[in-house]
């Protein structure tokens, strides 16, 4: 509050007149290209082939990159399992409905969410502390872990992330990578009938080759006709 | 345990000469058929510039496919200043088809542990790795044995024949990825992380392992190292052939059965065929699939191809995992490609484009071409995008996955051809009827 009236209406026009003769900023985009920092990368959007297919593979490489973590995503990777955000399902509008009936204490009737149910964390706090907490080891964690609860929950990933400093999507980034770590309880996971992915070409492989030797088929890529 | 073959009596054997003995892990039966001698001449005798010397006047060059230059790889790392050195035995085996690397472990661990004691040796490495498939059971299991015997011994760990120089030896099991035998690929594993490969150079030679320079090396490349030390470099360079001294451990396949056989390099891949046993009169097999999954193949007049690093690059083929395999005379050699490539796509890692996309596209071509569905520019565009993968590549894995088809298009073209051919009729076909209905032709 200013104690001369008048004052404040001064200084007012004052920024307003020097404004009116300062040069103008309009562009005239796009004929006239806007002078933007060289590090700009656009908006970021997934983009989709020519079959219409999400080209996202969920491998979460984007998020490890990005420097101020603004990255996340949830979806199925090629190995074809749930891949679930590294950041609080809480900003994600299609989650924030489970979110608020977790939140209340109800139960979220959505198996994917199973992998986010609390664990016993001993266990892996245990291994943590035998790896000495480092990310160096992290393979090493992951497999131990994986021994101790038979497959790889959410909530001890994201421990092995806090335990070990490493980023989650980095945690995550070498689990999936890894054919032997899972983040379904054996029994749940489709793998062991039909593999899939990368287990399914090594066995079409090796049947191929048998194929092939022999005179049987000739049809080494097994089509049907 | 995958059969040894019976190889002609004049093929020597360097990689498999203590394979008769009834327990490989007995350290005083190898001792006395010659374990460590090349160390312990080394120890005794060689500074590790001399070492060096030794194994670039034997001429060795790498197994684990490449054929590199053993020697250039160990100076480049010794020569590298670092305050750590690491030597890693690339013993993953990554092939599921070709076995040899882990049955050298299994019949001879002192010989890759006195190899990588040397390579040690003649970087500076305190620490060295050796990296087995964690499935591999029995190789663990023996080369368990083998370490702690080795070690009793004095052979290696903290005073190598009372040299005062340490040498601790690791052994690690990994699993998980066809990549973790490319060998940026197996440091990743070792360090724990997502396995993708590294652009190159820089060389795992000059940073490697934890960003130190590191040597790593096929098992057999160590143990014909240490049978080189022993024996002496002019010894070595009278077998094999003559740009690549030596012998390499071959998994065969044909009709008449499959094994694993230790041939010297430069032998025609007719003389490797023969070792299955194929009966004198039967067809000469259609192609000849040399290198693994991403090999090329050869058609039957190529039989006289010696098996050698250069002269099967040359041929369109590779050495690689050490597969040779023949096929029958009725086999579809346009969908084998397919299943190959196939095979290649799903373990390219994703990191780079010619990996995650460029692989794909050729399988896409390759099933289309087989479904009886191929576009008319398909031929172009097999040639054109093998091509950029090849140039564009960021590991060797991309680059060999243009294999198996370009190979079929090189050597299987009529039959490449004849799946090509009624697409061209039906295109035009059905630009007529666009052109009546009075649509534009383009
Ligand atoms: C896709 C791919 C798979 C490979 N797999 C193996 C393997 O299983 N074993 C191996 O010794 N080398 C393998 N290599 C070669 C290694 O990258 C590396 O060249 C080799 O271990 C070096 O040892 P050497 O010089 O003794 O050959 C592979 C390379 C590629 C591109
Ligand atoms: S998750 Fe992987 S595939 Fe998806 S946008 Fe990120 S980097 Fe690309
Ligand atoms: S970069 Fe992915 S397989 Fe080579």
């Amino acid at each position: 509050m200013s104690l001369i009236p008048g004052l404040g209406i001064v200084r007012g026009m004052a920024l307003t007149l020097r404004r009116f003769f300062q040069p103008k900023v309009t562009h005239l985009y796009p004929e006239d290209p806007a002078d933007i920092s060289p590090k700009f990368r656009g908006r970021l959007q997934l983009l989709y082939d020519e079959h219409g297919t999400l080209k996202c593979e969920t491998c979460f490489q984007c998020a490890q990159a990005c420097p101020i973590e603004c990255i996340d995503m949830g979806g199925v990777d090629t190995k074809g399992r749930y891949a679930v955000h590294w950041g609080a399902s809480e900003t994600y509008g299609e989650r924030r409905e489970e979110s608020a009936l977790r939140r209340a204490g109800r139960t979220v009737p959505d198996v994917a969410y199973e992998h986010w149910n609390a664990i016993d964390l001993g266990p892996v706090d245990a291994i943590l502390h035998d790896a000495d907490h480092d990310p160096g080891r992290l393979l090493e964690i992951l497999e131990a872990t994986q021994a101790a609860y038979g497959y790889l929950p959410v909530a001890a990933l994201k421990r092995i992330s806090f335990g070990t400093g490493a980023w989650y999507a980095m945690v995550y980034g070498t689990a999936s990578y890894y054919d032997h770590l899972r983040f379904e309880p054996p029994a749940a996971s489709s793998s062991g009938a039909t593999p899939t992915g990368r287990g399914r070409a090594e066995a079409d492989y090796l049947a191929g080759l048998d194929l092939v030797t022999g005179s049987g088929s000739k049809r080494p890529a097994g089509r049907a006709n | 345990m995958t059969r040894l073959l019976k190889t002609p009596a004049g093929w020597p054997r360097l990689l498999l000469a203590r394979a008769d003995a009834t327990d490989p892990t007995d350290l005083d039966v190898a001792v006395k058929a010659g374990a460590f001698g090349g160390l312990k001449k080394v120890v005794r005798s060689l500074a590790p510039a001399a070492v060096v010397a030794e194994i670039r006047a034997a001429g060795l060059r790498g197994r684990g496919g490449a054929g590199f230059l053993t020697a250039d790889k160990w100076q480049l790392a010794a020569s590298t200043p670092a305050d750590r050195r690491y030597v890693v035995a690339n013993g993953y085996g990554a092939d599921p088809a070709a076995r040899t690397d882990p049955v050298l472990l299994e019949l001879d661990p002192y010989a890759v542990i006195e190899g990588l004691a040397i390579a040690a040796w003649a970087i500076g490495a305190e620490t060295a790795y050796i990296a087995v498939r964690a499935t591999e059971t029995e190789a663990i299991r023996r080369l368990e044995a083998a370490l702690g015997a080795a070690e009793e011994a004095g052979f290696i760990g903290a005073d190598v024949l009372a040299s005062g120089h340490p040498i601790s030896i690791e052994l690690r099991r990994v699993q998980g990825a066809y990549m973790l035998g490319e060998e940026t690929v197996l440091l990743k594993a070792l360090e724990g992380k997502r396995g993708q490969p590294e652009q190159r150079p820089p060389y795992p030679a000059e940073r490697g392992l934890f960003g130190r320079p590191t040597v790593v090396q096929n098992v057999q490349t160590l143990a014909l190292a240490a049978w080189i030390l022993r024996e002496g470099a002019a010894a070595f360079r009278a077998t094999g052939n003559r740009d690549a001294p030596g012998t390499i451990l071959v998994h065969v396949r044909g009709a008449a059965g499959a094994g694993i056989a230790e041939v010297p390099l430069g032998t025609p891949l007719r003389a490797i065929l023969g070792l299955v046993g194929a009966a004198r009169s039967a067809p000469p097999p259609k192609a000849l699939l040399v290198g693994g999954p991403s090999g090329g193949l050869l058609p039957a007049d190529l039989l006289d191809t010696p098996y050698s690093f250069t002269d099967l690059r040359d041929a369109g083929a590779h050495v690689g995992s050490g597969s040779v395999v023949a096929t029958a005379v009725d086999v579809d050699v346009v969908e084998l490609a397919e299943l190959l490539t196939r095979f290649c796509a799903a373990e390219a890692c994703g990191k780079t484009i010619p990996c995650r996309i460029g692989t794909r596209r050729i399988e896409e071509i390759a099933t289309r071409i087989n479904a009886g569905t191929p576009r008319p520019t398909d031929a172009q565009l097999l040639t054109d995008l093998s091509a950029d993968i090849v140039a564009s590549a960021l590991c060797d894995h991309e680059r060999l996955a243009t294999l198996p088809m370009s190979s079929v298009m090189r050597y299987f073209r009529p039959e490449l051809d004849a799946k090509l051919q009624p697409v061209a009729q039906q295109t035009t076909d059905r630009q007529r009827v666009a052109v009546a209905d009075g649509e534009p032709a383009h």
